[in-house]
């Protein structure tokens, strides 16, 4: 054993050092730096951004709850090592100089908020400063809109409830207000230990008690799995960032999967380029090992040589690709960290796992084929040199690389449908390779006939080739797809983030305007200069029974304890409203809009269709509303699909203006106040004194910043992928490089002018690269596809702009870099070029 | 010059038949002779007449199609590859017309990879021994493509001597080098074949080659017949 490790040792350090190693050794560093630095990049970026949208829910997890829960859960979670804290809040009266106003309350406890941060002022409608503090026993803090409705005043005193407080400060902001422009009724804040004399909290009224949780995700999961059989879906509600259906939960999960799917990209380009090494490396040991056999070496002697040889240049290729990883991680961070909080403190080992087993997995898997090959290599090669490996099976090697990949990516992503696409779309892609080159030797001989130039060349060399250069073809393809997936992909998603939030989304919210008020409010508006989007009429409605059915106040509460924060919103009465113009974002999945009233038809209504799946309410039923002491009946003559990701109002049930005209609404509107005019906010309304003005810049602004960052880093991700796959072709035109060199010495040693060879090379490369990168075009669409469809969560998209810009771009790199070696081998003189052919 | 009787080749009706896309060639027709311990034996022939062929089966590198050859009174018709490699590791030396040296491996270290290879005792001083016998010491840490035509030789010959074979293949020993390393070459070959008392077998082209040698055989269209020099000039014998 210990010749054999001398002999492996030996070559592989003399190959190392006369560079024959390189181009291996840079695909297995490479697989590893980019496995490395994506995971440890993303893991990294994914906590920060995490941590900052719990900040969204005050806490990592929230277990929202009708009752107080066992305090054996508070404990339990307290022995897990989590942080817990928990609020107490329900509606209730609030009365002030007279003044009465529905209002929630919330009664906190020390630790409120885990995540995020409390701002207070002293005066409504003002930029608050962040708080530390807590409303001590006796006294309240409340939003601007209460000391606006009740017109109190810092130093006054409220009632809530049966108990009377001494209102100190007010809140402008807490980080888990959400977005909910019904939500109506503005907050009040004040100790639990007040709780008790206020006397809201006895049975038989809605009160819900929210559980904030906070630790490691580790912790937390493990805490979840020891709680969920106890939950009861009645009563309780666990609730964190990521499944949440806000914008932010999509946003983050999609930009979640987007790293995922960049990695999985990276290691598949990783492969591709370890594969393309892995041939290389064993052509060019066929003589050492006919060599070894001729003098008698054994067969398991020549394979344990080259395994050992292979396992030191694995090991080196890890080693290197983690230090290479972890200077480009840095690298990143250091670039972006004033953008995004990237903390640096804590160690990910996940990363460094997953990238080692990558180089190993596909060091060993990748190479397997061509040491195969290699091992085949008759010893009479030393005789006869056009011998060369015995073995040969294109057919195994396809099916050893693809269930490798697919391996790979299923190991790492954990997700079948993800790694399912790509593999398929991958597959599709050399399918549809093989038959173009195919129909490229056909195409070849019209072509390249007539008198040898510069074309005829190119084309003959492609036809020579075209079936044993497929591979080198194919994996042009697939990293001109790749790079185009990634880039597409993350095109798309930024621009749909973008347009979730445009410049001048509105920021502000009118409710409670009254009929008499809209002309003069809209005049008012007009004069200050103030755009307002449409005026909603909104009545409210107790939604009461379903085809004369009454429906069970179970449904109501049901209602009420949907994930959604806009449907929790909609309380126990429905906000009802009356158009026959579609709102924008809103889309019939089902049925027909309302239209003009015509003889003596029921009056139609228009359902989101989440809500109807949820009530079970079907096309042509009849639903009974009560509004005030009269009842409607309306038939439902089509479903909505509505996108509540706008910051938009949007309603469940919108009716035929008609049955609604006796009815005297009250309105609802939005409107934009860039941040430099924010103080003119009391002069707008001073007038509407009884309009209700809610806030949302605070929450879009948070919004809008972690979209910014979410895109700078998907950015980023994209730019570690797009130079992990120049390598990659880097390496496989190297590698092809080999093959050119005999017949580039031939054609020299033959008197052929550099220009023609040089010009040749050129054509040959720029074909291949438009032939690549208009296969990797149609892949890259249905790749794309599926994955925005499937994955995403996205509507799927076709860009026919990249049909002609990957031909181009792929013709432009490949002929660049194809030029660029051949430039190399054509500066050595032939008699050099000669020497070096084996 | 060895007065030893023994046959320790012995070719048995040995053909080759290779398939191609018309159907099978025969490359070789019946083929037998011996050759005794000790002598020297050329093969000469046109380019193509199979004499390579012939050199291959002998040495144990390709399969006969038919017939036996035994080395050394092993069956080399019998084993399989595994077999072979044993059988060239023990009684066999090379040296090829394009050298055949390990490109990532020093002048020392290809000339000591066959007694690595066989596991000897102390393959680095045996290795410096024959380095210094071929007169190129001083290049012992210099890779094969640093090295002349003539030097990259005399290190295929050092190393074809290390594991003190019984016999010798070359296949055109001097046939890539120039008038004067050729003749180097020659003596150098024939010199440390006399000394460690080997069997020679040579495949050349080149009639002053092969006149040194003890016996001729001529191939001709996979046709082995045995001739003699004459004045510098090959005669069919008999």
């Amino acid at each position: 054993m210990s010749t054999v490790f001398n002999l492996a040792w030996r070559l592989f350090r003399h190959e190392a050092r006369r560079g024959e190693l390189t181009i291996i050794l840079l695909a297995i560093t490479l697989s590893v730096a980019a496995v490395l630095s994506l995971s440890l990049f993303s893991e990294r970026l994914q906590s920060a951004l995490t941590a900052q949208t719990a900040e969204f829910l005050a806490a990592d997890r929230v277990l929202d709850s009708r009752q107080p829960v066992n305090d054996e859960w508070i404990d339990k979670a307290q022995s897990m090592a989590l942080n817990t804290t928990h609020v107490v809040h329900t509606r209730s009266m609030i009365f002030a100089n007279d003044n009465l106003l529905l209002g929630r309350m919330r009664a906190v406890t020390p630790g409120y908020p885990l995540k995020g941060e409390v701002k207070i002022s002293d005066a409504p409608f003002t930029q608050g400063q962040v708080t530390t503090e807590q409303p001590q026993p006796g006294e309240v803090w409340a939003e601007s809109r209460v000391l606006q409705s009740l017109g109190a005043k810092i130093g006054d005193t409220l009632e809530v409830g049966d108990a009377q407080f001494v209102l100190t400060n007010v809140i402008t902001d807490v980080p888990d207000a959400g977005f909910n422009v019904f939500g109506g009724n503005p907050m009040v804040m004040i100790s639990e230990q007040d709780l008790a004399k206020t006397n809201i909290a006895g049975p038989g009224s809605r009160v819900t008690y929210s559980y904030y949780f906070t630790g490691e995700e580790g912790d937390l999961d493990a805490y979840y799995e020891w709680l969920r059989p106890q939950l009861d879906s009645e009563i309780h509600d666990w609730d964190s960032v990521k499944d949440s259906a806000s914008p932010l939960g999509r946003s983050v999960a999609r930009a979640e999967r987007y790293f995922l799917l960049a990695s999985l990209l990276a290691i598949v380009l990783a492969a591709v380029s370890i594969a393309v090494a892995a041939q290389r490396y064993s052509q060019r040991h066929y003589d050492p090992v006919a060599i070894m056999k001729t003098l008698g070496a054994p067969g398991h002697m020549v394979r344990k040589i080259y395994l050992l040889q292979i396992s030191f240049i694995t090991c080196l290729g890890i080693i290197l690709g983690t230090i290479a990883g972890l200077v480009i991680q840095q690298g990143v961070v250091t670039l972006i960290g004033d953008t995004v909080d990237i903390s640096l403190g804590t160690w990910h080992w996940r990363p460094v796992m997953i990238a080692t087993m990558t180089g190993i997995v596909c060091a060993v898997l990748f190479s397997l084929y061509p040491l195969m090959k290699l091992f085949s290599v008759p010893p009479l090669r030393v005789l006869r040199r056009d011998l060369g490996a015995t073995m040969s099976s294109r057919l195994v090697q396809f099916l050893a690389a693809g269930s490798a990949i697919f391996m790979l990516m299923y190991a790492y992503s954990q997700n079948v449908m993800l790694s399912a696409i790509l593999f398929v779309s991958g597959i599709a892609l050399v399918i549809g390779l093989l038959g173009i080159t195919y129909g490229l030797i056909v195409l070849g001989r019209k072509l390249g006939s007539g008198r040898i130039g510069a074309w005829q060349l190119a084309w003959a060399r492609i036809r020579r080739r075209a079936m044993g250069n497929s591979v080198q073809l194919i994996s042009f393809s697939i990293t001109i797809m790749l790079l185009l997936v990634v880039l597409v992909m993350r095109n798309d998603m930024v621009k749909q983030w973008r347009d979730q939030l445009p410049e001048g989304t509105p920021n502000y919210f009118l409710i409670n305007i009254t009929q008499s008020q809209l002309p003069p409010l809209k005049q008012h508006f007009a004069d200050m200069g103030v755009e307002t989007d449409t005026f909603y009429p909104v009545v409210r409605g107790r939604f009461v029974a379903i085809n004369g059915e009454g429906l069970r106040t179970e449904i109501t509460k049901e209602e009420e304890s949907v994930e959604s924060d806009q449907r929790r919103g909609l309380g126990r009465e429905a906000n009802l409203t009356w158009s026959l113009n579609l709102q924008s974002e809103n889309r019939i999945v089902e049925g027909k809009w309302l239209t003009e009233q015509q003889g003596t038809e029921e009056y139609g209504v228009s359902v989101e269709n989440k809500v109807a799946e949820r009530l079970g309410i079907n096309m042509g039923d009849t639903l009974t509303f009560n509004v005030g002491s009269e009842q409607i009946d309306v038939k439902v003559t089509s479903l909505r699909e509505v996108n509540w990701q706008t910051m938009q109002p949007n309603f469940f049930f919108v009716l035929h203006p008609d049955v609604m005209k006796n009815y005297r609404p009250t309105y609802i509107t939005s409107f934009h106040l860039p941040a430099s005019r924010k103080a003119e906010i009391s002069q707008l309304l001073q007038p509407f004194s009884s309009v209700t003005l809610y806030d949302v810049d605070a929450q879009i602004n948070q919004l809008r910043d972690i979209v910014d960052q979410v895109s700078l880093a998907v950015e980023f991700i994209l730019v570690l992928v797009l130079a992990a796959g120049s390598l990659v072709l880097i390496a496989q035109v190297q590698a092809s490089m080999d093959e050119r060199q005999e017949e580039i010495a031939i054609l020299r040693t033959l008197g052929a002018k550099g220009r023609l060879i040089r010009s040749s090379v050129l054509v040959e490369f720029l074909i291949i690269g438009v032939v690549a990168g208009f296969m990797a075009a149609i892949a890259n669409e249905l790749t794309l596809y599926l994955l925005q469809k499937q994955v995403f969560d996205m509507e799927g998209s076709f860009h026919f702009v990249y049909w002609l810009v990957a031909p181009m771009a792929g013709a432009t790199m490949v002929g660049i870099l194809g030029a660029a070696g051949c430039w190399r081998l054509l500066r050595l003189n032939t008699s050099h070029l000669l020497r070096q052919m084996v | 010059m060895t007065t030893s009787l023994t046959n320790i080749i012995e070719c048995k009706s040995v053909t080759k038949i290779v398939s191609t896309s018309e159907g099978q060639l025969q490359i070789l027709q019946p083929i037998s002779f011996n050759v005794k311990t000790g002598e020297s034996v050329a093969i000469i022939g046109a380019s193509g007449s199979g004499k390579s062929t012939l050199l291959g089966l002998l040495a144990g590198l390709d399969e006969v199609s038919n017939g036996e050859i035994y080395l050394d009174s092993e069956a080399l018709h019998e084993g399989d590859e595994e077999e072979r490699a044993r059988i060239r590791g023990e009684k066999v030396g090379f040296i090829f017309q394009s050298f055949m040296l390990v490109q990532s491996l020093t002048a020392l270290e290809n000339i000591m990879l066959p007694a690595e290879i066989a596991g000897l005792d102390n393959p680095k001083a045996r290795a410096q021994a024959l380095l210094e016998k071929v007169g190129l010491s001083h290049r012992a840490t210099h890779y094969p493509n640093q090295l002349s035509g003539g030097e990259q030789q005399r290190v295929a010959i050092a190393r074809a001597f290390i594991t003190e074979p019984k016999i010798l293949f070359a296949d055109e020993p001097t046939g890539n080098l120039d008038a004067a390393n050729s003749e180097r070459i020659e003596t150098l070959l024939f010199e440390l074949n006399k000394h460690s008392d080997t069997t020679l077998v040579l495949v050349t082209h080149d009639n002053t080659l092969a006149g040194h040698c003890h016996r001729q055989l001529r191939m001709h269209a996979g046709e082995l017949t045995e001739v003699q020099m004459v004045d510098g000039k090959l005669q069919q014998v008999g």
